[in-house]
């Protein structure tokens, strides 16, 4: 008996199968695009500690930040100039107990803006500290 | 044939339904920052969104109870698992976000924030 050798190379899927197809390329790309990694700015910010305030004997780095502007040590700095002033300042100190920088911001600092100044300040090898206000109530009798 | 198929989606379904820190459905509008760097794998994220609310992997939450949220799903994870993201939309204002900061520091969090990077258009 002779068989009759199949030549048909090429054979389409059958059409019927297409919707399937699709669905499936449909959700193989939304959970790829689900998981793409996130990339940031790690932080180290010290434990949180209350302290009372003092008068500052030691001459610790400080940044205040409102709405727009920046301040270093009490002075007023551009944008621009607070990346290299900030490194001048830190290149300064050897010890890394002296490189703390505390970051005073108002309640109204954007985030957009507290981030790029924190980050100049890790850039130039700085230590971020926050020093936030905390609120009290005081029952008066 | 179908029958890999229907196996393959159940597997997708079930895949996505385990994502339960999926917080996709928020909307936030991340700030831009350089020297950026993979965040990598995380168990906790905490979300400021565009209204200013406050979420935990996915669900809302307050402030006061954050640091112990961040702690109980943190565990015993050694340095270094201990990851915990931050996205905070670009315009929320420090009353809102720094006592966040505080209470991941609290925790024990190793924290990461998420930014878009500024050279990125």
């Amino acid at each position: 008996m002779a068989l009759r050798r199949n030549c048909r190379l090429l054979i389409e899927p059958p059409a019927s199968a297409t919707g399937d197809i699709a669905f499936n390329l449909i959700v193989f790309f939304l959970v790829c695009a689900s998981v793409q990694p996130d990339s940031g700015r790690k932080q180290t910010i010290p434990k949180a500690e209350q302290t009372e305030q003092k008068d500052q004997q030691t001459d610790t780095i400080s940044v205040e930040l409102t709405r727009q502007a920046v301040f270093l040590d009490g002075d007023p700095v551009t944008p621009s100039d607070f990346g290299p002033r900030i490194k001048a300042k830190l290149d300064a100190r050897s010890n890394p107990a002296e490189k703390v920088v505390v970051v005073k911001s108002k309640p109204d600092t954007p985030y957009n803006h507290w981030i790029a100044v924190t980050s100049q300040i890790e850039d130039a090898g700085g230590i971020v500290t926050l020093q936030l206000e905390e609120e009290q109530t005081v029952t008066v009798p | 044939m179908a029958m890999g198929d229907i196996a393959f989606n159940l597997l997708i379904f079930f895949v996505i339904l385990a994502r339960a820190q999926d917080d996709s459905h928020l909307q936030w509008t991340p700030a831009k920052a350089s020297n950026l760097e993979n965040a990598g794998h995380s168990m906790v994220s905490v979300v400021v969104d565009n209204e200013n609310k406050l979420y935990l992997n996915g669900q809302e939450i307050g402030v006061a109870q954050l640091a112990s949220a961040i702690e109980d799903q943190l565990g015993d994870a050694p340095a270094g698992e201990r990851t915990v993201l931050l996205k905070v939309h670009h315009e929320a204002i420090a009353q809102r976000f720094e006592p966040v900061i505080e209470a991941v520091s609290e925790a024990g969090g190793d924290l990461v924030h998420i930014v878009d990077d500024v050279k990125k258009k």
